[in-house]
């Protein structure tokens, strides 16, 4: 039987059970679905492309009987398009919940990793106000959610994680896929694509089609034209990949494959280098490297594209600078200066306006006012807690309390 | 003033004319002829070292050109406060335009750009620019560490003066001058701790005497002096110094993220107060401290080059582990 449907079409699940692998992110959302009262009003569906995430909400929609309003990629997603689509939306709960057996809407935005660039300008901020604000659950789905930008949308979302699904189970499927297209297929022949998906149920599928569409049996040495597909890969994976690679070229190729956030990158790699490296002289050597991969980063600024490839040459060399003494090792992650940064932004606010009226007092920059006043200011209060100096530098009782606690320099 | 009341000594004790400054005679005598005839003075640059006198002079120019009124004729500014060419367009240049001339018998109005050599490049463009076609209405005194950081144009707009650093006993006969005003009691081995240790740079000098002063009353001896010092030296920066020349890296680096966090120190100023604990380091030999300072040279100036300033200063931890083992 020949159709002109896609195959990944053709099967896809059209009930949750049919939703293959990733059994506990299933539950997960299904129960979130169900409850009554969220806890988070939005859900992030997270995890490597093709393994069912977009799936399951179809699959989940089709049982529960609710109508999915979709938004994905290929709109333009700006806080105005995002309003205008999610807002109505999300505040009216439709007519039809009551005239028929439906069960109500879900918002579900697919790929909000996607293109959030100058492009969709604001777009991140109207969708965590469409969550806020929403009658109705959304639902969202992304690759990479290390993501900087998404930051903000995690703290508002329940996070469910999804993984790569295992191989068996890919070989199963295909086999019923077989089974349903009238293919004779050789175990290994599935094997090898199921290997070659790399976890992708999705890429499988469109594999088999590729070589098996029409045929009476499918053997091995059909698959010799496969190529392994290029994979998105997270930061995680591209750290993990990079510091394990044996040679530089290997290393540059798993940062060339990857498609992370530059800055962030450089960040995390420099957190996890002393992880990496116990001897002191490797570690010099390889942080003299990244110093040189980030003097590069700052002379590609946001036009000379082209320097990128010193960036990467750099950081692979830097990865490997004694492959033998690699060990796995416990990554960090986040970078972290953001999470030093964000914990201590309040106490630096007020360091500011207590170095502003210094400042204006004693005719100095508020660095100066930071650096030789405030160590000596800090003594005389601690000396004398009623100096009159307090109330000359125009300072409040709640400065001087974080005078006093300040660390010393 | 009441007498109970108790400021600052720095801005207490700043001098209020010119006769009252210390040590700077050469400077003081050719700013004198200028406020003899204010219509001919120039533009003026100042550059010199920390706690040399550079904003007190400027003050005193202030003071003697206006006389009590001063402030309302003077727009003071910060340049590492604010120092994008926003500021130069809007305050610098408003207040240069409709200078207060005509409302008293100001010859101009004076703006003091304090820390100008912190000021950007597109900003010092502008600025040169308003110099030139405010010079009827008012005055520049630019105030810098480093007279090569301002743009030749501005300079040679300018008339330099430099101010080096405070000479020892001029030092010794202020702090002295103002401890008998506090009747205070200052013995010679703690007058000259004081100005050991604040380097030429009499904003500190004075600062640690009133600190001192307010951990002991009517004497103040070598004793009192050396806690204070060692308490207001920087030693979280002393510390990562230490850690990292040991060789822990990790740790030194951790410190360095508390820096930034509780201080919100931008990297330079980290390299700066490195560089300024390092050579102060007595274990490690003359040609140690200048391998170390060809180092952080290196990663100073890399970050000029650089995306994110962490990097290089981890950078540079690593290196000084690795000089530690």
């Amino acid at each position: 039987m020949k159709t002109n449907l896609l195959w990944v079409e053709k099967y896809r699940p059209k009930k949750i059970s049919d939703v293959v692998g990733n059994e506990l992110a299933k539950t997960e959302l299904i129960n979130w679905l169900q409850s009554k009262r969220h806890k988070k009003k939005g859900v992030l569906l997270y995890g490597p492309a093709g393994v069912g995430k977009t799936a399951l909400v179809n699959a989940a929609s089709n049982q529960f009987n609710f109508s999915i309003i979709e938004m994905n990629a290929s709109d333009t997603r700006t806080e105005k398009a995002i309003n205008k689509i999610g807002k109505p939306a999300t505040s009216f709960i439709a007519l039809d919940t009551f005239s028929s057996e439906r069960r109500g809407n879900i918002l579900f935005l697919d790929e909000v990793d996607g293109v959030f660039g100058r492009q969709d300008r604001g777009g991140i901020k109207a969708i965590i106000n469409i969550i806020k604000e929403s009658l109705i659950p959304v639902v969202m789905a992304a690759n990479d959610v290390d993501q900087q930008k998404l930051r903000p949308l995690k703290k508002v979302c329940q996070m469910i994680r999804f993984q790569q699904i295992r191989i068996p189970l890919i070989i199963t499927t295909l086999r019923k896929i077989c089974v349903a297209e009238n293919i004779q297929a050789e175990f290994e022949a599935l094997e090898r694509i199921a290997q070659n998906s790399l976890g992708d149920m999705r890429s499988a599928i469109n594999d088999l089609q590729s070589i098996g569409e029409g045929k009476q049996f499918l053997k091995l040495q059909d698959t010799a034209f496969l190529t392994v597909r290029n994979k998105d890969v997270g930061m995680y994976d591209t750290l993990k990949g990079m510091f394990s690679s044996e040679t530089i070229g290997d290393s540059a190729m798993v940062l060339n494959r990857s498609n992370v956030n530059y800055d962030d990158f450089l960040l995390s790699f420099s957190d996890n280098l002393p992880l990496r490296y116990r001897n002191p002289t490797d570690l010099a050597t390889a942080y003299d490297l990244v110093s040189r991969a980030d003097m590069f980063r700052g002379r590609v600024g946001t036009d000379n594209w082209h320097l990128l490839r010193y960036f990467f040459n750099f950081l692979a060399e830097a990865a490997t600078v004694s492959p033998k003494s690699y060990k796995s090792f416990d990554l960090i992650y986040p970078p972290m200066r953001i999470m030093k940064l964000f914990w201590t932004k309040g106490k630096r606010t007020n360091l500011e306006n207590i170095c502003a009226k210094i400042s204006l007092r004693c005719h100095v920059s508020q660095n100066t006012a930071k650096t030789d006043m405030i160590p000596y200011i800090k003594m005389m209060i601690k000396k004398q807690k009623s100096s009159s100096i307090i109330s000359w530098l125009k300072l409040e009782p709640n400065d001087v309390d974080f005078l006093l606690k300040l660390n010393d320099l | 003033m009441t007498i109970n009341e108790e400021i600052m000594w720095v801005e207490k004790y700043r001098p209020k004319t010119l006769d009252d400054i210390v040590d700077l005679s050469h400077v003081v005598e050719s700013l004198k002829a200028f406020l003899k005839n204010p219509h001919s003075m120039p533009h003026l640059l100042l550059a010199g070292i920390p706690g040399t006198g550079k904003t007190t002079v400027a003050l005193c120019i202030a003071r003697q050109l206006f006389g009590e009124k001063w402030k309302s004729f003077t727009l003071e500014l910060n340049a590492s406060d604010e120092r994008g060419i926003n500021t130069v367009r809007d305050r610098i240049k408003d207040f240069s335009r409709y200078g207060r001339t005509g409302f008293g018998e100001a010859p101009f109005s004076l703006i003091i750009l304090d820390e100008s050599d912190q000021m950007t490049g597109p900003a010092q463009t502008a600025l040169r620019r308003i110099m030139e076609t405010s010079s009827r209405t008012s005055r520049f005194i630019l105030i810098c560490n480093y007279s090569n950081k301002i743009i030749e144009p501005i300079q040679s707009r300018c008339a330099i003066f430099r101010f080096s650093k405070l000479d020892k006993v001029a030092m010794i006969d202020h702090l002295k001058k103002i401890a008998k005003t506090e009747n205070l009691r200052l013995l010679d081995a703690a007058a000259e701790r004081i100005v050991e240790y604040s380097e030429g740079d009499l904003r500190h000098a004075i600062n640690a005497l009133q600190t001192t002063a307010a951990y002991q009353k009517d004497v103040i001896d070598e004793q009192t002096v050396l806690q204070v010092f060692g308490e207001a030296s920087p030693r979280q920066v002393q510390m990562m110094l230490n850690k990292a020349l040991s060789g822990n890296f990790i740790e030194a680096r951790k410190m360095m993220y508390d820096l930034i966090g509780q201080y919100g120190f931008s990297g330079s100023e980290i390299v700066r107060q490195i560089q300024r604990e390092l050579i102060k380091i007595p274990h490690l030999s003359d040609s140690q401290k200048a391998e170390l300072t060809d180092i952080i040279g290196e990663y100073d100036y890399r970050m000029t080059q650089g995306a994110n300033s962490d990097i290089q200063l981890s950078a540079l931890l690593a290196q000084f582990s690795k000089f530690g083992k």
